[in-house]
């Protein structure tokens, strides 16, 4: 496996006079193996900085590691429309798998992976539900054996009860197959779950990062202060 | 199939049964009619012999209609694919080409869009020379610039979408992602559009014929029949008549054809108004709703929903997505549109609602203050200046700094939370007795989200307003409430008190929704508690408690026979159940003692009539 590296990364959107830096100069790490969390308000520049590090969106400067193609995939936030309507869910893990490895015993293995059943590849994704949909996602981000998978929002579109399915099937092949993964979330108890290290991003930077317990426990930065003083508690 | 029993339906097979009648058969029987020359009979008006009369050549001019059918529509369609793949070709160039080239291909589509359509056929069906298959070349690629640029927008919509860019990052080349993600994703539209197009062909087509430019003689359709009809249409009107009805007819059939296609493939059903009108709320103190009911066709929604909000009261309806929360939001509001049918009784004091986003429930194009200021002038009849100032005082109350200048914004020049803000400012110049909150704080950060979750509890204490908060965040719901409803499969299934949710639920479901959200204490050593099954859908009617499929604790009582909400919870095996004192409150707010013990409570239809009385 390979670790995910930003280098001074900034990204600049829009063009001309409407230009504006959303990414100011991002240094971030997750270190071969291990689970970042990523969380920031909207419009901090969190999914920004994801769709950069999949080659969707352009750097204007800096450096993100590894660049090779398809080496990085991203899980949308929307199962909805991450998937396409028109292809069955075996057709869409096909495609995403490399071109020598296309058979239909390897889709029902990543079908078996994310839990679901091989009788799955035939249907189209609206035959299935929030949940399924978003296994569906997984399972085709992993075809593409990736080294890095980027995980943007993946459970804020789901249902409290879905959402604790998806977030412990992510941690399990997380494990099971040592992936570097950086899950991106606005919510501070979902990130805190699922990672061992944490980033905060405010206004296009990085305020504060460390070991997901020292950051939550005792946060250096006023912003992460302000965020973990937000966050409504059920237990006290 | 159903579709097709519509009257557009009925229209679209009577439509392509002439059609294909004229094309199939029309040379078949009428071919010897329209040659055989009657030199007895020439120039003639309608007779037995001859329907529509006979041309100069004493030839029957009914007969030449039927049979001009087929090399017209023939040519028409040809038209129309020439339209069709040239479009496709120039719209789809922009998704294949780079950026810049794309760009340039987009600048060239406007361009040509430009040029009305029938200039360029004239134009080019001079250019390509006269004759049938030119002219239908030239009205084929005069469509082109207009199906090129429906094609290019549609695609470029697509594009936009997040399973286009999942593509990209997997490295799918340009021309696999326009055939297999971008025009399956854009067909529907374009075959209506195609459709509709080949009517447009049509009557191109015979106007063409008609100047000369198109078919000529001794070849003939039914604009050079036109043509000749009308030359002596003095003399035989019918002979100039005829093939105009056949234009006009085929033209008709095409437009048909295309609006149903549009309606099959755009899910435009043909709405059914539900008979009887649905209950609505009526005026009285805070809130209290009993038996409610809100059902689509045989889908119920919401299965008999009673509860009660004290003044000053905050209480928040918790569930997931599909439980029936928001319905029964609406219903208190009034705000259920058709198909839906709203039954049972529900008395509310003046309401306010706030939605989810601020943004599309305030006007983008009026100013804030006016927007507010208008609730004052139509309920309580203010003037325009006192209105306005009343606005101001009010955007002040939910501490909207310079509350005077905001008023004069419009609201993209907030920011959510300040819209929100707004929103709830706009709540409180009727002088509500309830505020309705659908999930406020879902599109709001978490640091913004505090803030209104404080500001409805200042209202709240302020106004004496009682507060029903939708929300799927038991957090959210247990920083700002009292009490909370639980609702799952349209039913209530627990009414408690947020000390007993966060001691401990007696409801299993309850118990499961609590231990299934991560929070800041939750223990990562261990895998989250989920809840296996998924929740039944509205349209299937199943006896016995909704999440017995679901439930460890469930047996066959469970499975046959729905339990009652009593002492706060809708359970046959609650978990150790609530105290005595609480019980007592929770049950008196579930209001089961105020229903009217009446036979024809469990007949909808009823209740629909009942709550119709109830409403008006």
């Amino acid at each position: 496996m390979t670790a995910l590296e930003f280098h001074d990364v900034r990204v600049r959107l829009g063009r001309g006079r409407h230009a504006a830096e959303v990414v100011r100069g991002v240094d971030l790490e997750v270190p071969s193996g291990t689970v970042a969390g990523l969380v920031g308000e909207s419009g901090c520049g969190k999914s920004t900085l994801a769709r950069a590090a999949v080659g969707l969106v352009p750097l204007a400067s800096g450096r993100i590691t590894p660049d090779r193609r398809r080496a990085v995939q991203l899980v949308f936030q929307d199962p909805y429309s991450s998937l396409d309507p028109r292809m069955s869910i075996g057709a869409a893990i096909t495609e995403a798998l490399p071109r020598s490895g296309r058979t239909a015993g390897e889709v029902a293995r990543l079908l078996g992976l994310v839990g679901l059943e091989r009788e799955h590849a035939t249907r189209l994704p609206r035959h299935l539900s929030g949940g399924q949909r978003q296994r569906v996602a997984l399972a085709r981000a992993l075809a593409a054996r990736p080294e890095v998978v980027i995980a943007d929002e993946i459970t804020s579109s789901l249902d409290v009860s879905v959402q604790g399915m998806v977030l412990n099937l992510v941690r399990e092949i997380q494990r099971e197959l040592g992936l570097t993964l950086l899950f991106i979330s606005h919510n501070l108890a979902v990130v805190r779950y699922v990672s061992d290290r944490v980033a905060v991003m405010s206004q296009g930077r990085v305020v504060e990062q460390g070991p997901v317990d020292a950051v939550m426990s005792d946060p250096q930065d006023p912003y992460t202060r302000t965020l973990l003083e937000s966050i409504p508690r059920l237990r006290q | 199939m159903r579709r097709l029993r519509s009257p557009l339906g009925v229209a679209a097979v009577v439509s392509l049964a002439f059609l294909l009648f004229a094309v199939v058969l029309g040379p078949v029987i009428w071919a010897d009619d329209a040659v055989r020359t009657d030199t007895l009979a020439l120039t003639q008006g309608a007779s037995a012999a001859h329907p529509m009369g006979t041309d100069g050549l004493g030839r029957d001019v009914l007969a030449r209609v039927m049979v001009a059918a087929r090399p017209t529509i023939g040519l028409a369609l040809l038209a129309t694919g020439v339209a069709v793949a040239g479009g496709l070709l120039l719209g789809g160039l922009p998704a294949v080409l780079g950026r810049r080239a794309g760009r340039l291909v987009n600048g060239f589509i406007g361009l040509v869009v430009a040029f009305p359509g029938l200039l360029i056929a004239l134009v080019l069906a001079v250019v390509l020379g006269t004759g049938g298959r030119s002219a239908a070349l030239a009205i084929g690629l005069a469509s082109v610039p207009a199906f090129a640029r429906l094609t290019q927008t549609l695609a470029a919509s697509v594009a936009g979408r997040d399973f286009v860019a999942a593509a990209r990052v997997l490295g799918v080349g340009r021309v696999r992602m326009l055939v297999r993600h971008i025009l399956p994703n854009i067909g529907e539209p374009l075959i209506v559009q195609a459709t509709l197009g080949a009517g447009g062909a049509l009557l191109a087509f015979a106007a063409l014929s008609f100047l000369g430019l198109g078919v000529q003689a001794p070849d003939y359709d039914w604009g050079l029949l036109l043509n000749e009809g009308l030359n002596r249409v003095y003399l035989n009107p019918a002979a100039a008549l005829a093939p105009g009805v056949a234009v006009v007819l085929a033209g008709l059939a095409f437009n048909v054809l295309g609006e149903f296609a549009a309606q099959v493939f755009g899910g435009r059903a043909a709405v059914t108004r539900p008979s009887g009108r649905s209950a609505r709320p009526v005026p009285g103190d805070a809130l209290t709703v009993t038996d409610l009911r809100v059902s689509y066709g045989d889908a119920a929604a919401v299965k008999g929903v009673s509860f009660t909000v004290a003044p000053g009261e905050r209480v928040g309806l918790v569930g997931e997505s599909g439980s029936g929360k928001s319905l029964t939001a609406l219903a208190v509001s009034g705000l259920v549109e058709p198909p839906g049918v709203v039954s049972g009784s529900i008395t509310a004091g003046e309401t306010a609602m706030v939605f989810q986003d601020p943004m599309t429930s305030l006007n983008p194009a009026l100013r804030v203050g006016t927007q507010l200021a208008e609730v004052a002038r139509t309920h309580g009849r203010l003037a325009r200046r006192a209105a306005w100032e009343r606005a101001v005082t009010r955007l002040d109350d939910v501490h909207i700094a310079a509350a005077a200048r905001v008023a004069a914004q419009y609201p993209h020049e907030l920011s959510g939370g300040m819209r929100q803000r707004a929103m709830i400012a706009m709540g409180l110049m009727g002088g509500p007795r309830v505020i309705i909150a659908d999930e406020p704080t879902t599109a709001l950060d978490v640091t913004v989200q505090k803030q209104i979750l404080d500001l409805l509890r200042e209202v709240s204490s302020t106004t004496g307003a009682a507060i029903l908060l939708i929300s799927h965040d038991l957090a959210v719901v247990a920083q700002l409430c009292s009490r909370v409803l639980v609702m799952y499969a349209g039913v209530i299934v627990e009414d408690l008190t947020v000390e007993r949710l966060l001691a401990g639920p007696a409801h299993p479901y309850t118990r499961a929704l609590l231990a299934s959200v991560p929070d800041m204490a939750a223990d990562r050593s261990l895998p989250l508690a989920t809840i296996p099954g998924r929740m039944p859908s509205p349209a299937d009617p199943a006896a016995g408690c909704p999440f017995a499929p679901r439930c460890e604790r469930a047996d066959e009582r469970c499975r046959n026979e729905l339990p009652a909400l009593e002492a706060g919870v809708r359970c046959w095996h609650p978990v150790d159940r609530p105290v005595a004192s609480d019980a007592m409150r929770a049950g008196e707010s579930g209001r089961d003692d105020l229903r009217v013990n009446d036979p024809r409570d469990n007949d909808p239809r009823v209740n629909g009539l009942r709550g119709n009385e109830v409403g008006s």
